[in-house]
Parts: C-alpha cells; sequence; structure tokens
C-alpha cells in the first residue's frame, strides 16, 4: 500500500520535472520507487497519504494546450524575472507543446483587477489572504471560478511554506509527508525543498530515499553552485558509498575542472580522520593520496590529520614529519601538541617540550602532552644537561599542574645527580599529589636510604607493608635506582613506562594533597621548607662560594668548619653542612657549639630528617630562643613527616605539641586541615579552612573547594 | 441516569451535531464577529491572546475557526485555517503545536500540542468540511481526529481519559500524574470526532470525563480544580494553583453546549463559581476562599446561561451586547450567545 502510493507519488513528480532530462530517468526513478518498500513510515500517515494521488492534479492532454498566462503576465509586469522564468519552465513541463512568447514583458496585463490584487497577495507570500479573498469573491460573485493555475500554484506555495517550517523544527515526518502530498514541490527549481525533503528522510532512517533525491539533483539539475551544496548537504548525511555513487555523476566544466573536487578532498579528509584514533579502520589509497597531495601543497589541516593518521599507526617518522608540515605552516595548538607527541615517540623529548610550552595553557590535554614531554625529558637515560631556564619551567608547571608524574620524574633526575634530598622532596611531593604512587614511595624510600634516614626508611616500609615488594625488599644495598624502577616496578605502575614514551600522564586524582603553602613545591634552589622558614631571624651572612670547594670539612677548623656549613646551607646543600657542622661541634667555643649545633639541626630539618634535628639539637646547650625555634620546627616537620606518610593522628598530635609553645602559623594550619580531611572529620576540616580562609590566604579557599569535591566523591561512591 | 438513556442522549446529541453543522446557521451575527475580529484576529489569520503578551496558541485558532464557522464566515474561516496549517500544524504525530510567538525567533519554542487546541481545530474543521463540502477540510480534520484519538487519549485504570498534551503529564513523567484538565474535554466535538475516527471511543470518553467532573469537585463550593492529578484519588494537581479558575470555569460552558442538560451538575457549579453580584469567582481549593472576581460579561454569562437553562432566568440584559475586552473572555461570551441563539432564544 505505501509503496505503491509513494511511487505514484514519485512518479507524478517524475512527469512533472522528468521534461528536463534525459532518458535516464529509467534507471533513476524505479530504485526511487523500490526504495520505498523498505519505508518506516507511521501508520498515520498513510490516511493523508492515501489522498495525494487522488488529490493531485490531472494533468492536461498535450494536444490541447488551454494555457493559463494569468500568472506570467503578472510577473511579467512586476518585473519579477525570477518568477517569471520559474513560471516558464513550470507551464512547458505541464504542457509540452506550449511556447513561451517571445518577449513576456510585452505581454498585456490582466484586467482583472480582483485577480491581479490575488496575484499581488501572493507574490508577496501572503497565502491566506489570497485564500480570503478567493473565498470572498466566490460568495460575492457565485458564477466566478478561481483560476486552476492560480489555486495549483496557492496550494503548491503552502505545502513549502509548511514543509520548511516543518523542517526547521525537525518534523521530519511531516516534511516527507509534505513532500509526498505535493511532488510538483520537488523540482530544480527549488532545491531549498528537495535538500528539505532529502534531510527528512536520512534523519528518519530512510537513508536509500535520501541518496534518491541528491541522484536526482546531480543527474537533472544544472545550477554549478547548487550541485556543489547539493553534494555538501548530502556529505553529512549519506554513508561513503553513497557518496561515492553519487559522485559518478561529477561533471567536468569547460575549464577542465572536475565539479566535485572538493568533494572528494572532503570525503578523503574525512575517511583519514575517522581512521586517526583507531589504527584498525582502513583508509583507500586514493583517499589517503589525495590527502597527501593536499598537505604537501600546504594545507596544514590536512598535514596534521596525516601527522595524527601516522602516529596511531605508529609511524613515528612519518608523523614527526607531516607534524613538523603543520607546525613550520601554522604553529597553534593542535600543530605543536602532535610534534611534541612525535618527538616525545623518538625520545627526543628535550625538542618537545620546547615546542609544548608554548600552547601549555591552551587546554588541559596540551598540558598534559608539554608535562608529558617534560616527564620524559626528565626520565633520559643517562640524565640531561637540562637548562637551568628549562628545569625552572618545568617545575613551575609541574606545582601548578600539582602533576605526580612529573613531581616523581623530578625526583629521579635529582636522585641521579645525587641531590638526594631534594630527590626525597619531589618523591614526597608527588606522594602528597598521589597517595598510592608506589614508584614515588620508592624513590622516597632509596633517597632517605642515601640520606642516611633509618628512621625515614622504615617509616615508609611500615607504610607500604604488603603492597610493594621492592620497597620491603630494600636492604640491602641498591646501585641503580634507575634500573629498580625499571625492572621492579610493580605492573601497571607508572613509573615502569615513565622511559617509554608517554603521550598522556595520568590526571592527578583529587587526593588530600597539601599545596605547596607548607611545604616544598620548588625543592629545588630557592628551597623554602619549615625548618628554613622558622630561622628567618638568624639570616647567615653572606659567603664566598663554598660549593666548589672539595676539602673534606674534617680537616677545616671548627670555625671555618661552621662558616662553611652555613654557606652550604644557603647554597641548599644540607646533607654537606651536616658534616660541616658536625666538625663544628668538635670546638672548644661553647659558642661555636650551640651554633653547629642549631646549625646541623636546621640542616637535618631541611633534609626533611626531623629525629636526626632533635639528636642534634641536643648535642649543645641552645640559646632560649634557638631551643625554642628548633623545637617548634622539629615538631612542625615530624608532623608533616607524619603527614606525608599517611600518618595522620600523630601529625595532628604533632602540631598540637608545637602550637602549645608558639603561635599559631597559616601553613601549618592548612596541613591540619587536610590531616582532618584525610581523617574524614568533615567539619573539623571545614572550620580550620575556614579560618585560613579568614586570614586572607587563597590556600582556604582552595582547601574548601576540595574538602567539597571530596566529600562529594566520598559520598558518591558505594563503597564508602 | 441509565446507561441505555446515556446511549440515546449520545446518538440524539450526535444526531443534532450533523443537523445543526448541516444548517450552517449564523448563530453569531456579523457585527459581533467583525468586532471580535478587529479585536483579536491579525490579518494572517493569527488570533491574539492579548491577555497572554500577544502570543497566538492552538486553543486560540480553533476558536478562531469555531466561531467564524458559527458566524458564517467562510474568508475569515480560510485565513484562519491558512495560519493555523503553515504555521502550527506542523507536529510529525499530526497534532498542532500548542503555541506561537510573534515576538520570539523562531516562533515556536516548544513542540508540545495542547489537546483542547487540537480538539477545537479538528471540530472546526470537521463542521466547516460538512456544511461547506469541502473534503480537504474533513480529510484535514479526520487526520487531527485519529491522530488526537492515537496519542493523547488514554486508558487509566478502568477510565478514558483525555491527556492534556502528548507529553510532560502522564504517570511516568510526574510523580503525581497522571494529571487532567477538565476543561480541555471540549464535550460538543466528541461526537463529530466520532464519526470520522470510529476507533477511538469518543463516547467513554464523554462519559469517564462527566464522572471525573463529578468526583473532582471539593470543598464547601463543591468545585473542581483546572489541573487534577488523579494519581489516587482526584486532588489538585502539584505545581498548579490548587483552584477553579479561568480554565475550569468554561465547564459548565462546554456541559451546556454539548446539549447534555445535568441539571444537578449544573447547579452545583453555577452556585459554586457565582459571586454575590453574578461575577465570576477564582476559589482556592479546598479552602473555598474567594482569590479573585472576574466581572466581564464574557465569565458572568456563564453562571447567567446555567441559571436560563435549569431555571429559565433570562439573561441579564448588559451581557446580550457583545463588546470585545479581552480574548479570552470575549470568545467565552461569544460561544455563550451562540449557545443561546443556537436552542435557547428564551434566554435572550
Amino acid at each position: 500500500m505505501k509503496s505503491r502510493l509513494l511511487g505514484a507519488v514519485i512518479i507524478a513528480g517524475a512527469a512533472v520535472f522528468g521534461q528536463q532530462e534525459i532518458g535516464n530517468d529509467v534507471d533513476f526513478w524505479p530504485s526511487f520507487a523500490g526504495s520505498a518498500e523498505e519505508s518506516p513510515s507511521a501508520g498515520a500517515d498513510t490516511s493523508q497519504l492515501a489522498q495525494a494521488p487522488q488529490s493531485s492534479p490531472e494533468l492536461p492532454a498535450a494536444d490541447a494546450p488551454e494555457v493559463d498566462e494569468s500568472a506570467l503576465r503578472f510577473f511579467a509586469r512586476q518585473g519579477d524575472k525570477r518568477r517569471l522564468e520559474a513560471e516558464i519552465s513550470r507551464l512547458k513541463a505541464l504542457y509540452p507543446n506550449w511556447q513561451p512568447p517571445e518577449n513576456p514583458l510585452s505581454i498585456p496585463p490582466n484586467r482583472d483587477t480582483k485577480l491581479d490584487m490575488m496575484w499581488e497577495l501572493y507574490a508577496k507570500q501572503r497565502y491566506g489572504e489570497v485564500r480570503k479573498a478567493i473565498a470572498e469573491r466566490q460568495a460575492a460573485e457565485p458564477q466566478w471560478i478561481p483560476p486552476e493555475d492560480l489555486l495549483q500554484r496557492l496550494s503548491v506555495a503552502e505545502a513549502r511554506e509548511r514543509l520548511v517550517n516543518a523542517s526547521d523544527l525537525q518534523q521530519y515526518e511531516t516534511v516527507v509527508r509534505v513532500g509526498s502530498e505535493i511532488p510538483s514541490l520537488l523540482t530544480c527549481s527549488d532545491l531549498d525543498v528537495l535538500w528539505r525533503v532529502a534531510e527528512a528522510f536520512a534523519k528518519t532512517g530512510r537513508q536509500g530515499r535520501a541518496k534518491d533525491v541528491y541522484s536526482y539533483v546531480v543527474a537533472n539539475c544544472d545550477d554549478a553552485n547548487e550541485r556543489l551544496a547539493t553534494m555538501q548537504k548530502a556529505i553529512g548525511l549519506l554513508p561513503r558509498p553513497d557518496m561515492d555513487a553519487l559522485l559518478a555523476a561529477e561533471r567536468t566544466g569547460t575549464d577542465g575542472k572536475k565539479e566535485f573536487a572538493t568533494i572528494r578532498a572532503e570525503l578523503a579528509r574525512q575517511s583519514v580522520a575517522m581512521s586517526e584514533t583507531d589504527p584498525k579502520i582502513e583508509v583507500s589509497p586514493a583517499d589517503l593520496a589525495l590527502v597527501e597531495t593536499l598537505a604537501t601543497q600546504g594545507n596544514a589541516p590536512d598535514a596534521l590529520l596525516l601527522g595524527w593518521y601516522n602516529l596511531t599507526r605508529n609511524k613515528i617518522k612519518q608523523a614527526e614529519e607531516w607534524f613538523r608540515k603543520a607546525y613550520d605552516l601554522e604553529d597553534d595548538a593542535k600543530s605543536s601538541q602532535g610534534l611534541a607527541l612525535a618527538l616525545i615517540a623518538l625520545s627526543r623529548s628535550a625538542e618537545a617540550e620546547a615546542i609544548a610550552y608554548d600552547w601549555r595553557d591552551e587546554s588541559d590535554e596540551l598540558l598534559r602532552t608539554y608535562l608529558a614531554a617534560a616527564a620524559n625529558l626528565l626520565a633520559t637515560d643517562p640524565p640531561p644537561q637540562v637548562e637551568p631556564s628549562v628545569l625552572e619551567r618545568i617545575v613551575e608547571t609541574a606545582a601548578k599542574a600539582k602533576d605526580p608524574a612529573t613531581a616523581q620524574q623530578l625526583g629521579w633526575y635529582a636522585f641521579a645527580l645525587n641531590q638526594y634530598d631534594t630527590a626525597a622532596r619531589w618523591f614526597g611531593q608527588a606522594l602528597a599529589w598521589k597517595a598510592d604512587d608506589e614508584p614515588s614511595a620508592f624513590g622516597l624510600l632509596l633517597s632517605r636510604e642515601r640520606l642516611g634516614d633509618r628512621a625515614g626508611v622504615a617509616a615508609i616500609q611500615r607504610t607500604w607493608a604488603g603492597r610493594s615488594t621492592r620497597i620491603a625488599d630494600l636492604g640491602r644495598t641498591v646501585n641503580n635506582p634507575r634500573k629498580l624502577r625499571q625492572t621492579d616496578a610493580p605492573t601497571g605502575a607508572p613509573g615502569g613506562a615513565l622511559l617509554a614514551p608517554i603521550p598522556y600522564v595520568q590526571d592527578t586524582l583529587p587526593t588530600q594533597s597539601p599545596p605547596e603553602a607548607f611545604t616544598t613545591s620548588t625543592p629545588n634552589p630557592p628551597s623554602r621548607t619549615i625548618a628554613n622558614d622558622r630561622q628567618s631571624p638568624r639570616q647567615p651572612p653572606r659567603r664566598r662560594s663554598c660549593a666548589t670547594s672539595n676539602v673534606p670539612p674534617s680537616t677545616l677548623s671548627p670555625a671555618a668548619a661552621l662558616d662553611r656549613g652555613w654557606c652550604l646551607m644557603d647554597v641548599n646543600r644540607p646533607l654537606e653542612a651536616v658534616s660541616a657542622f658536625e666538625a663544628a661541634l668538635r670546638s672548644g667555643s661553647e659558642r661555636i657549639r650551640s651554633d653547629a649545633a642549631y646549625g646541623q639541626s636546621l640542616a637535618y630539618l631541611r633534609a626533611g630528617l626531623s629525629d636526626n634535628a632533635a639528636v642534634s639539637a641536643a648535642k649543645a646547650p641552645q640559646t632560649r630562643r634557638h631551643g625554642k625555634e628548633l623545637e617548634t620546627a622539629i615538631l612542625a616537620s615530624r608532623a608533616l613527616e607524619a603527614f606525608e606518610s599517611g600518618r595522620y593522628v600523630e601529625a595532628l598530635m604533632f602540631l598540637d605539641q608545637r602550637d602549645a609553645i608558639a603561635p599559631q602559623q597559616v601553613d601549618l594550619m592548612i596541613l591540619r586541615g587536610y590531616a582532618f580531611m584525610n581523617l574524614r572529620r568533615w567539619s573539623d576540616a571545614q572550620r580550620i579552612f575556614q579560618a585560613v580562609a579568614a586570614t586572607g590566604s587563597r590556600e582556604g579557599a582552595k582547601g574548601l573547594s576540595i574538602l567539597k569535591e571530596t566529600r562529594r566523591d566520598v559520598s558518591e561512591s558505594p563503597r564508602n | 441516569m441509565s446507561r441505555s438513556f446515556r446511549r440515546l442522549m449520545w446518538a440524539i446529541t450526535a444526531l443534532t451535531s450533523l443537523v445543526t453543522s448541516a444548517a450552517a446557521g449564523s448563530t453569531i451575527s456579523a457585527r459581533d464577529w467583525d468586532a471580535y475580529k478587529a479585536s483579536f484576529m491579525g490579518s494572517d489569520g493569527r488570533i491574539v491572546d492579548d491577555g497572554n503578551s500577544g502570543i497566538s496558541h492552538s486553543e486560540g485558532q480553533g476558536y478562531g475557526l469555531l466561531l467564524s464557522y458559527l458566524a458564517g464566515e467562510r474568508s475569515d474561516f480560510e485565513l484562519i485555517w491558512a495560519f493555523t496549517r503553515t504555521q502550527i500544524l506542523l507536529r510529525d504525530d499530526g497534532l498542532a503545536i500548542w503555541k506561537w510567538n510573534p515576538a520570539a525567533s523562531p516562533h515556536v519554542s516548544d513542540l508540545n500540542n495542547a489537546s483542547d487546541g487540537d480538539i477545537l481545530i479538528a471540530y472546526a474543521l470537521a463542521l466547516a468540511g460538512d456544511a461547506w463540502e469541502r473534503i480537504d477540510l474533513t480529510e484535514a480534520a479526520t487526520g487531527m481526529a485519529r491522530a488526537i484519538g492515537k496519542v493523547v487519549v488514554k486508558d487509566d485504570q478502568a477510565r478514558i481519559i483525555l491527556m492534556p498534551a502528548a507529553t510532560g503529564f502522564g504517570a511516568e513523567e510526574r510523580s503525581d500524574g497522571p494529571v487532567i484538565n477538565l476543561s480541555y474535554l471540549v464535550f460538543e466535538a466528541f461526537p463529530v470526532l466520532a464519526r470520522l475516527a470510529p476507533e477511538t471511543d469518543w463516547e467513554r470518553l464523554s462519559r469517564d470525563g462527566r464522572q471525573l467532573i463529578a468526583d473532582a469537585r471539593m470543598g464547601e463550593k463543591k468545585l473542581p480544580p483546572d489541573w487534577l492529578s488523579i494519581h489516587m484519588s482526584p486532588k489538585p494537581a502539584e505545581g498548579f494553583a490548587a483552584e477553579f479558575g479561568y480554565n475550569a470555569l468554561r465547564i459548565p460552558l462546554y456541559l451546556m453546549r454539548a446539549g447534555d442538560i445535568d441539571k444537578d451538575m449544573l447547579t452545583i457549579l453555577r452556585n459554586g463559581m457565582t459571586g454575590p453580584n453574578g461575577d465570576v469567582q477564582v476559589v482556592e481549593l479546598p479552602t473555598g476562599n474567594v482569590r479573585k472576581e472576574l466581572g466581564e460579561a464574557g465569565y458572568r454569562i456563564i453562571p447567567a446561561l446555567v441559571s436560563c437553562v435549569v431555571d429559565g432566568t433570562a439573561l441579564p440584559k448588559d451581557l446580550l451586547t457583545f463588546v470585545p475586552s479581552l480574548y479570552y473572555p470575549s470568545t467565552l461570551h461569544l460561544l455563550a450567545l451562540s449557545f443561546a441563539a443556537e436552542g435557547h432564544q428564551e434566554c435572550l
């Protein structure tokens, strides 16, 4: 039933506009009508569709053209050339034997002024008013019969308006219904309607019918711009094989140019783009070759496409070349990201870091690319010479992004340069940002071991008991931590993958990490530690360079050793300073011994070894002020250490002790807040962060927002 | 009323609706229609709701078609129908989009329908199609009647109900759903739609609708609310004012126009809705507190007409002359006058 009706409708349509062409409607129309079989058209439609063939006007016999030229005359008089031409082609289609007047503009005007008025309203697209005028005249002049031409054109115009309105509101069933009812709407002279009908077919799962409409256009309609626009419309709606079928109707211009060259390019691009992220999707050699040609001609987006295409297929060298081409053409976020990723894959991370840096703030993705480049740069074996300015910007970016992977790599980098103290801080930082980061814990363990911090080593081993064999096993001497982290890393841990390219570093977790306010976000100079802050009353005098001296401190005089100690503290080499202060402690002068014990204690504090600091502080009597300062700093340091090891209750205990002897510090309040948060003492944490916020510190607001997020995560997690 | 009597009544009503439509007598005077269209009809055939920021809706188009039909004004009917068809009768399911805003671009922002608007349009088209022997109008009416039956006439437990719209009011869409609007039941239309779309049980819809009106009367004044939840026992729907208001005040008019004169029901409704001076009251439910008194003639004529039909009291003189006020009371006024002119000359 349905297919019969739609077939009839379509064939009626062919009768109207088939005149313009060609013998190929034999091929075209059967497929159009035939595909109606699969129409999922709703039941409600059928009643309306059923009416269509009956109500569609009978075509006049070809040999008796009683042609109504009133519209023609009206449009001619109006000087409306476009409508005039449309009317001529419409009449030609209706009456094949009819000849249009040679000069339509010379046609005498209608004498029927009322009818003229109706045509005028029609020309102004006030179709309702035409209907009204017809009804009024019929009432006044019962013998008057409105011209069939006017009624037909009115129906078509109203149907068009309805179809366009329905199409704008995505009422696609209505579009199809109206289009089927008024087949004479579907002509080359009104491609917008054909496009809308095709879209309605496609959007209601009738791609085959949509394709038929587009095929009709490229087979029969001649306007070059409209043909191209038709293909552009089709691209978004038809599958590729249908598009290829449409391309078969491509015409070659007088200039020898293929009219659908841009369409072919677009299809080729689409095909490459679709396979960009999935190496299993095959791209036809023709498509690939076309995009390569376009890229070679200097189209940056095409070069970019090819970069991704090759990168996905692990053809890194080709990827790098295409990205480089894109980058040279347009240094923008996308090309620099692609190029950076290719360079990382080629183990040219230094170049990658430099290229990605400029665009790191563009998006999270680009930031991750930059951090990946930085992490891979730092992970290079043997450790490369990294310019201080580069290191500085890596540190700055990592701190801003709170990125545990980069922090970890900074740790290994420092470790490889024997800066165990700095390494320990970065590993600690990585753990603060990602508490379950085993490679960072392992790094921290090795660093503490190198620093001789037995208690610290034991603390990590306790915390990680049962979770990491290699942490538990540390007891034998470890000579090459870099090897270790490659071979012993638990499966899946990021540490294992770091030397390989890592295009995307995993996200920082919203763990309860204390931000930079109190801790060592920039462990490389200048190093800010709690102990360092506390010692501010005593600014050691500026001294000559001490870093280059290779003289063992034990050979120095106690006074010189003391000087050396402070000097080393100045350049942030606290563990060497420890030895220097140790030499100074041999002095007979109580003042020097007191100062040395003070310095050594501070040095240990700066190295994060609070237990040792406590021992040092007891090595010589301290001034009251120094004693209190050290005690305060040691308690703060112990609190921090306890926090870092996840012993939050102890951290709170140390903080309580510290606050009993010294005024509150904002940074330690923040630490307290996070300790509460980790213990899920939400309201306590809330109270603390509010107090911090009241001091004007931004960390208060940050803490509150992290707290809110954490509480939500916890409450959303079914396990909690 | 016994069941068989109801069936008889239904048959008679169906018959009279045919007779009256065939007669196509002008029950609205040319003077009144001209005044109405001068106030509320645009030159494009759009009926303007001037009490509602000048928007248009399917209800207004339906009323416009019905009134112009009742006035015998074919050319204006054509104009209103042209606008209705091209601008709002666009939904895939064959129903009309409920709202059209001249100030907004696009004019349509909400694709939902309003069932009373659809019923009014289909009804007016059917009447005109019959009276003027216009197959195209009858076909359009038939398509809409089928769509209404399919999309918004629903089984609910042991009854048939009219959903106010295709979406937004069902049991699965609201915690207190289904929510219905008893004033969307244009009873006079159902026998006409039944001829066009017999697959829907319009008679039962009509019967169950009357029963719901009886069941939904609440409070001291025994009035039904505008918006009714029938999730459990009938009660005012959440999110709407719990009141007998602008919607429900049409109910007695629709009952009378449908020709089913249930004197008890009409008397109760009239007594509940009428203020001491004859104004129509907006009544909070179930408290019975009066929220507002509506003094426009188009409102006041409704209880006055009940008094005429039930007690034989003629309409007060000032209500006999139609002077346009706002779109909605003016529309009700003409519908009431048309009803009196058609079969109750004694009221005039």
